[in-house]
């Protein structure tokens, strides 16, 4: 155990050492952190700016102020802006910009609170799109033809026309220029339904119209190969009878060949047999077979 | 002289701080040191499995590339603030924002709007590349990509989400025809919009990734959706008439080629059955004249007799006359009937 006077004495200059270096860091060190920024200011007069993260120094307040300036990218929408383009066409265009603090001094100087500062910049942005936009017809913003839209060329020429001014004037770095909505004035819309109207009466008639065409080129289509199959039928089956008659004839005049008289002998009396039917009437003389034989038994 | 004289008056005014001090500390010493032990440790942060944590010293950032920045789930040590401050962020995490600047304002309610034009600062709507007007509405959902740059410079998360969506939708859709838009070119639609935000993201160095677009309603105006209609109702009929006239194609052909080929098939079953009668009846003839160049008079005989006998016996009726005199019959006549066997006869005879 040592001495408690020692213990006691050496207490309270280790507590009244830490309580004074506590108020000494809190009066003095500026903490910057990271996308932040610090403004230092001598009895109110700019001493330096601190963009650095880290550990900063000071003079205690009232001799020396530090004002922290949030250094994040921020996103800002202008107002609905109606405009003329080069081919006079009317719009409603809206932008978007994404600005950071880029000089916390100009900054500081020139609008003082981070609110006020959007503002500023709409104007400044609506101005630059009335400019820019006014050097393009409407065809370079909305255009099925890709060789007419020149959207990356207007969003770069709004940046270089706004982001100078910004950053001369307000102390704000431009990062982006956007174009976020293009939009028709409300009585444009209408004459632009009647024409979406129309096109779909056209279109309607159209698909009305091709699909009854194909309909009747495919029935045609149809009807022309099946008669093809049925004419190729009707060549084959002429071609076989042809060819059946013709080796019929060869068999019959190969037999008939053989004795010609019997053939017509046998052939006519074939042909009797057919013509006599139940309607016919036979006239014969008596002394004809076999009628003669009663009148040989007579004579007889 | 003057020296002595300060300490003593400090230490006068110091006393009573001092014997504070000391009862205190006499009373209190295990919490006072339980308490700077625990400021100690109070830097100490679990990083849960969804999060990343970086550490900023003195404000800042402890590390120079990202993998030396961004600690894993587990435990991490720190120093306690104000030298170290620890930043968890949820990296793992997807965030979801319904984008609606393009939709009509009376869609969120599901009110239908069939008001013959807009206003565009209320409703919300793209011009197609054609100038045709469409209501889109989306839901990007993201999530964290670079920690550091989220954290301390990228603009607020869903602000910059949806106006770059808004902007890549509106571009993307001034490219296309309404009907691409609205029909078979949505995917290409998707996916360069989905290009332009992220390209947008980078940009404006916002340490997000775009993990899905999804267009949640893309249509025409309420007003034209009965001429939207028209024309879909024109093509599903116009498909019926193609898909009818295909089934009366695959019906016709196949039956005239069935046709055909009972046709070709009949024939050739004729052919082959008169071919087998013609063999029969050469066959009978060649037998005929074997026999009747043995006997020709008698197989003539029989031939002609039985012919006559069988023609007598079908006819419908037989009339025998005598042999004429001199070579000519006188008054004989033959009446043909009408649809009755003829009548033959002569004069003097009795009807």
């Amino acid at each position: 155990m040592g001495d408690p006077l020692k213990t006691q004495r050496w207490l309270r200059a280790v507590v009244g050492t830490l309580a004074l270096g506590a108020i000494v860091f809190y009066a003095m060190a500026v903490v910057v952190r990271e996308g932040q920024a610090v403004l230092v200011t001598r009895f109110g007069r700019p001493l330096r700016v601190a963009s650095q993260a880290g550990l900063h120094w000071k003079l205690p307040w009232p001799i020396d102020d530090a004002s922290l300036l949030d250094m994040r990218r921020r996103v800002y929408e202008t107002g609905h802006t109606e405009m003329l383009t080069r081919d006079k066409k009317n719009i409603i265009a809206r932008t978007f910009v994404v600005w950071r603090i880029g000089d916390p001094l100009a900054f500081t100087q020139s609008i003082g609170k981070e609110e006020a500062a959007e503002g500023k910049l709409d104007g400044l942005l609506t101005n630059a799109a009335i400019g820019t936009l006014g050097g393009h017809d409407l065809s370079a913003l909305v255009s099925t033809n890709p060789a007419d839209l020149q959207v990356d060329q207007i969003e770069t020429e709004l940046l270089t026309s706004a982001a100078p001014v910004a950053r001369r004037s307000y102390g704000v770095t431009i990062e982006q220029i956007r174009l976020e909505r293009i939009s028709l004035p409300e009585e444009n819309v209408r004459a632009v339904f009647d024409q979406m109207r129309a096109e779909r009466r056209q279109f309607a008639a159209k698909f009305e119209a091709e699909g009854e065409l194909e309909a009747s080129r495919i029935r045609s289509e149809a009807d022309l190969e099946a008669a093809r199959i049925r004419a190729k039928g009707a060549e084959e089956q002429a071609r076989i009878r042809g060819k059946s008659a013709a080796e019929i004839a060869k068999i019959y005049a190969d037999a008939h060949r053989i004795n010609p008289e019997l053939y017509r002998f046998t052939r006519s009396l074939e042909s009797l047999d057919k013509l006599v039917t139940g309607n016919t009437s036979l006239i014969l003389r008596t002394d004809s077979e076999p009628f003669s034989l009663l009148q040989s038994k007579e004579k007889r | 002289m003057r020296h002595v004289a300060t300490s003593s008056e400090v230490g006068r005014l110091a006393a009573p701080i001092a014997r504070g001090l000391d009862a205190a500390w006499q009373r209190m010493h295990w919490w006072v040191a339980t308490m700077l032990v625990l400021y100690t440790v109070s830097g100490t942060t679990i990083v849960r499995p969804d999060e990343v944590a970086i550490v900023l010293r003195w404000g800042r950032l402890v590390g120079d590339t990202a993998a030396q920045q961004e600690h894993g789930p587990g435990l991490l040590f720190s120093f306690p603030r104000p030298m170290d401050r620890v930043i968890r962020v949820p990296v793992k995490r997807v965030w979801e924002v319904p984008v609606t600047a393009l939709a009509p304002a009376a869609a969120l309610d599901d009110e239908p709007m069939s008001s013959s034009t807009l206003d565009p600062l209320t409703q919300g709507y793209a011009l197609t590349g054609d100038r045709n007007v469409v209501h889109v509405e989306i839901v990007a959902r993201y999530r964290v990509r670079d920690a550091a740059e989220w954290a301390f410079y990228g603009p607020q998360s869903d602000n910059v989400m949806r106006v770059e969506v808004t902007a890549a939708v509106v571009r993307s859709i001034g490219e296309m025809g309404v009907d691409r838009v609205l029909a078979d070119g949505r995917k290409d639609l998707a996916a360069t919009a989905s290009r332009r935000v992220q390209a947008g993201l980078d940009g404006a160095h916002a340490g997000l990734e775009l993990s899905s677009l999804e267009f949640t309603r893309l249509m025409p105006p309420f007003a034209l959706a009965a001429d939207f209609n028209a024309v879909q109702s024109a093509y599903i009929s116009a498909e019926t008439r193609r898909k009818e006239a295909q089934a009366f194609a695959g019906t016709a052909v196949p039956q005239a080629r069935g046709d055909a080929e009972t046709g070709v098939q009949s024939v050739r079953g004729a052919a082959e059955g008169d071919r087998a009668r013609a063999d029969g009846e050469a066959a009978a003839f060649l037998a005929l004249d074997r026999e009747y160049r043995a006997n020709p008079a008698v197989v003539r005989e029989r031939l002609y007799r039985d012919a006559v006998e069988r023609a007598i016996a079908k006819a419908a009726g037989v009339r025998w006359i005598p042999p004429p005199v001199n070579g000519r019959y006188s008054g004989f006549r033959i009446t043909l009937g009408s649809g009755g066997p003829a009548r033959a006869g002569f004069d003097d005879e009795k009807p």
